[in-house]
């Protein structure tokens, strides 16, 4: 099997400046670890360690009220030797975990689909990267190394999603909806990516055999595979826990009733905690919904391509997510360069890419006035917060203003180049 | 809230908007596919299907005030009194050994008739009962069962026992009421055996008046309280007494505290004298209230800096506070009293032993050593002996209190705790004046707790907007229930159940009227929706709604045209 020399370079360096960063600075993992834009109740590594602590001790890990984390992760990270006197296994587990996210981001970029899938043919299809080039985005983004740094658990649900993918785009698809289950199991919100995801499966299969099978049937088949795989998966988590209601309750509940407010880098603790007590449970409603609504919308406008479906609500959940973290947001980024080929008619690149490397930076430092030199207030932390929520919505609008002009060039190839407006 | 208003529509209006780009202003645009048209029509779908079927769904059911039904018109029938008036029949059995059956059945119906022509106010009368040692079946019993031990739930309370005996040698009848039991000894010379035929006999007339004269006090008290502090006979001293005493509450905390100036003494045989001198009072008053008990020892305890200091009286050879510097003598800054322990109202008691060089101290004015502070407590001013110390000569307070030495201070303090649970004064027997204060209670209870349901009832009428959990209304329906077992309690004269009923009821009703869920909505009047609703949901709606008219729009004109086209 021929080793492809180039990909072997990028995966080894990334693994190698990882290294390096632990190496010559011991104690970044921790101060990472203990950052709100990284770590949020439901994917912190110091969280998983006090449930670690019970389950060793044969307490249940939800006992303490700080563990939100789904049970599975428990039995894995118990394997691995004790981080405190020993950090090096469990950084390098978590490298190859991105190694191996790089690796499918690179199976996906090299399907294709990105460009050319069942009803959609981009128009500049030589614009593209290939994906080692995609793979190296991904690997060298200062947040995907933050996170891998900080060994959020989200690490896992991104690897869940982005081995979905790639097993849908190699038309793997019964493993594909494994993967997705695996991915909503850990975090829940995967789970909306299910339609867009049995889509792009569904065109898969339809290009290779002769005659498309029946969508319907299709879909609920692909749907009970899910469901399956994610009973199977809550199973094993009973088996562990021994009490389902109240695993379900702190993991389940945990993202769907939003009880803790720690600030992180999303919209919904600032908005909640000035929340009038009686409206709490209509807006939990109204976000979620909201969070929600994206999928059929999306869906039926982007039909053609349902991978930038999948990229798009990816960076949906980025904003609207009740505990975001740069975690998902470097996921959308790792999908964003698939498409390469939109970028020129994108509009507001250098506006909303100044609004994030702008919140990037100012956020630390006004978390830092905040909470540490109590020269500011919430107010200053949650401004840049929204700051960063509105160059992630300009890039998120911006690029799906360029897939749908996209489609309408493929549509009237006479008026490709020409000037639009918006009426 | 603002961010949404900036970020939320962008991949909507996008989808919506920006499908259908004009290549130039002069041009024409190409006329929409009528696949893309049914793009948009999806797209638009999608969204309204998720508000329609999700989002009003649960707009419904989490902005719904749960109002549970509480018995309005019940609850105010009872603030108003017109469920229950309270009566106070109180059962007295005449026992008269010494008589004949129809002389002593006779006496009974005379004294009951004399009794009756005494009484001026209703609700509060005294029902007499033969029980010789036979079984009578009497005239005005409520039933005809003789007390037995199975039947003394049912039964009414006793309330007193008359023994009518004849006493050789005296002129005219005599009463003697004995201090710890509820009996009343009469002793009538056996010549004033009344005789039938007589309807008005001396010996009757004085039992019905020694007999009004037991209970007057608390008939005046338990009118008063009826009346609602309304001027009545004697009602200033009643008035009074209801002042000095503590508001009624399920447990009291009794704190008693030793203060002295100096080192000495620093102990006390505390346990042994609240064991021996307080114990059986307290639990005397099982029934009507429960205890708990605190001690403390404060040593080098000082007058506070603004307080008058005692006074030596050459002709007492005594220190003196005058009557009027008692208030200040509690030095509250800084003596460590506690307001409140548990929940409930702590009555403090204080024992102060002065300085040897202030010894003995007492109240100038009547060389009392104690007083009382209303709804607080009491202090007694201690004196012990002195003890010579050493050589130098100079004296010093005993080390330590005994037991014997604490007793006329318990004496005092039960005295003290008496009046402050509001006791009556009169008459003097012990457990007649507990069963007294049981009645007084009662009624006292009956009387809040139907008011603050008729308060309730009115809060819950006038705020249409506040929630109505149903622990609420459970505890309403508890408060009912007892408060009408309360009453009836009453009307058959069983006076203790009647107290157990109605703290029942007075504590649900608390509970009820201060539920903490009910009241979060008081100040939050329905304008205040529109701001909360309108921020967030009027950017997302406005292009939801716009795109939502035009798309019915142009469903309605293509039907119409497909209309003519076929017409």
């Amino acid at each position: 099997m021929a080793v492809d020399r180039r990909k072997v370079a990028v995966f080894g360096a990334a693994f190698v400046l990882r290294l390096l960063l632990i190496c010559l600075f011991p104690s970044l993992p921790d101060l990472l670890t203990g950052r709100v834009e990284v770590s949020t109740p439901v994917n912190s590594f110091k969280r998983l360690q006090e449930g670690l602590y019970l389950y060793t001790r044969n307490v249940s890990p939800y006992d303490g009220g700080v563990f939100h984390q789904a049970p599975l992760l428990l039995p894995l990270f118990s394997l691995l030797p004790d981080v405190n006197s020993n950090p090096i296994p469990t950084a390098i587990f978590y490298f190859l975990v991105d190694l191996v996210n790089a690796h499918a981001l690179a199976t996906i970029s090299e399907s294709g689909q990105s460009v050319q899938s069942r009803l959609h043919s981009a128009m500049r299809k030589h614009i593209r990267w290939d994906g080692t080039s995609v793979a190296a985005w991904f690997l060298f983004n200062p947040f995907t190394i933050a996170t891998c740094l900080a060994r959020s658990t989200s690490v896992f649900t991104t690897s869940g999603i982005l081995l979905a993918v790639s097993n849908a785009v190699s038309g793997n698809t019964l493993n594909a909806m494994l993967a997705l289950g695996l991915a909503s199991y850990l975090s829940m919100y995967p789970a909306l990516l299910f339609v867009p995801l049995a889509l792009l499966c569904y065109d898969q299969r339809a290009q290779k055999s002769a005659q498309a099978p029946s969508s319907g049937l299709f879909i609920l088949q692909h749907g009970a595979i899910l469901s399956g795989s994610i009973a199977g998966l809550l199973g094993l988590s009973i088996l562990i826990t021994g009490n389902f209601w109240e695993f379900m309750s702190a993991t389940y509940g945990f993202h769907l009733l939003v009880p803790d407010l720690t600030p992180n880098v999303g919209l919904w603790w600032y908005f909640f905690i000035e929340m009038f007590d009686s409206f709490r449970e209509f807006f939990l409603g109204v976000f979620w919904l909201h969070l929600a609504s994206y999928v059929g919308g999306l869906t039926a406008r982007l039909r053609r391509q349902p991978l930038f479906i999948i990229t798009s609500l990816l960076g949906v959940f980025a904003v609207f997510k009740p505990y975001p973290s740069i975690s998902d947001a470097s996921l959308y980024f790792a999908l964003l360069p698939l498409y390469r080929h939109l970028f020129p008619l994108m509009r507001y690149t250098f506006f909303a890419i100044s609004a994030l490397l702008y919140s990037s930076l100012l956020g630390p430092a006004f978390y830092h006035l905040w909470i540490y030199a109590g020269s500011g207030n919430a107010n200053f932390f949650y401004a840049i917060t929204l700051v960063w929520s509105l160059g992630l919505s300009i890039l998120l609008a911006d690029s799906i203003f360029a897939a749908l002009r996209d489609e309408w060039e493929q549509d009237h190839p006479e008026r490709k180049g020409q000037e639009v407006k918006q009426v | 809230m603002t961010s949404k208003n900036g970020d939320h529509g962008s991949p909507q209006t996008s989808s919506t908007l920006k499908a259908d780009p004009k290549p130039s202003a002069q041009r024409v645009p190409p006329p929409e596919t009528p696949e893309a048209i049914q793009t948009r029509f999806r797209v638009i779908a999608a969204f309204w299907a998720v508000i329609i079927f999700l989002g009003f769904p649960i707009w419904w059911k989490t902005t719904s005030i749960y109002r549970a039904h509480l018995p309005i018109q019940e609850m105010a029938d009872w603030a108003d009194g017109k469920t229950c008036r309270p009566v106070f029949p109180l059962e007295i059995h005449v026992a008269a050994p010494t008589m004949q059956l129809p002389e002593s059945q006779h006496l009974v119906r005379t004294t009951q008739h004399a009794l009756d022509d005494l009484n001026e106010f209703a609700a509060h009368h005294l029902r007499l009962k033969l029980t010789n040692d036979t079984e009578t079946s009497t005239a005005q019993g409520i039933d005809n069962t003789p007390i037995t031990g199975s039947m003394m739930d049912d039964a009414p309370d006793t309330a007193l026992t008359v023994r009518v005996v004849a006493q050789e040698g005296l002129a005219t009848p005599r009463s003697e009421l004995r201090a710890d039991t509820t009996q009343l000894d009469i002793f009538y010379p056996p010549s004033q055996v009344p005789i039938p035929s007589s309807s008005n006999p001396p010996l009757s007339v004085f039992i019905a008046e020694e007999l009004q004269r037991l209970y007057s006090e608390e008939k005046a008290t338990i009118a008063y309280i009826l009346s609602g502090g309304a001027a009545g006979r004697d009602s200033e001293s009643i008035s009074r007494r209801l002042r000095r005493s503590m508001k009624y509450a399920d447990t009291y905390h009794l704190s008693f505290s030793l203060f002295t100036p100096g080192s000495a003494p620093s102990s006390w045989d505390i346990e042994a004298a609240v064991q021996e001198y307080l114990s059986p009072l307290l639990h005397a008053f099982g029934p009507i209230s429960n205890f708990t008990i605190d001690t403390q020892v404060q040593l080098y305890a000082t007058f506070s800096p603004m307080a008058p200091p005692p006074v030596y009286d050459e002709t007492e050879s005594a220190w003196t506070l005058k009557k009027e510097d008692l208030s200040a003598f509690i030095n509250a800054a800084e003596w460590p009293l506690n307001p409140s322990i548990g929940n409930g109202p702590t009555l403090n008691f204080i024992l102060y032993v002065p300085d040897p060089s202030q010894s003995p101290m007492v109240v100038k004015e009547n060389r009392a050593s104690s007083w009382i502070v209303p709804q607080w407590g009491g202090v007694f001013l201690l004196n012990p002996p002195l003890e010579q110390a050493g050589q130098s000569g100079s004296q010093t307070n005993p080390g330590h209190i005994t037991q014997e030495s604490l007793r006329p201070a318990f004496m005092t303090f039960s005295h003290q705790l008496l009046t402050l649970l509001g006791t009556p004064t009169t008459p003097a027997s012990l457990p007649l004046r507990l069963q007294s204060l049981i009645r007084v209670r009662a009624a006292t209870l009956l009387l809040s707790a139907s008011s603050t349901m008729g308060s309730l009832a009115r809060l819950t009428e006038s705020l249409a907007a506040i929630p109505i959990p149903a622990t609420v209304a459970s505890s309403v329906s508890t408060t009912l229930a007892q408060l009408s077992s309360t009453c009836s309690h009453l009307r058959e004269g069983r006076f203790g159940a009647a107290l157990t009923s109605a703290r029942i009821a007075e504590t649900e009703a608390e509970r009820s009227f201060f539920e903490k869920s009910m009241v979060g909505q008081v100040y939050f009047p329905d304008e205040h929706k529109v701001a909360v609703y309108l921020p967030l949901l009027g950017p997302i709606g406005v292009p939801l709604l716009v795109s939502l008219m035009k798309e019915l729009k142009r469903l309605v004109a293509g039907w119409k045209a497909r209309r003519r086209s076929t017409a």
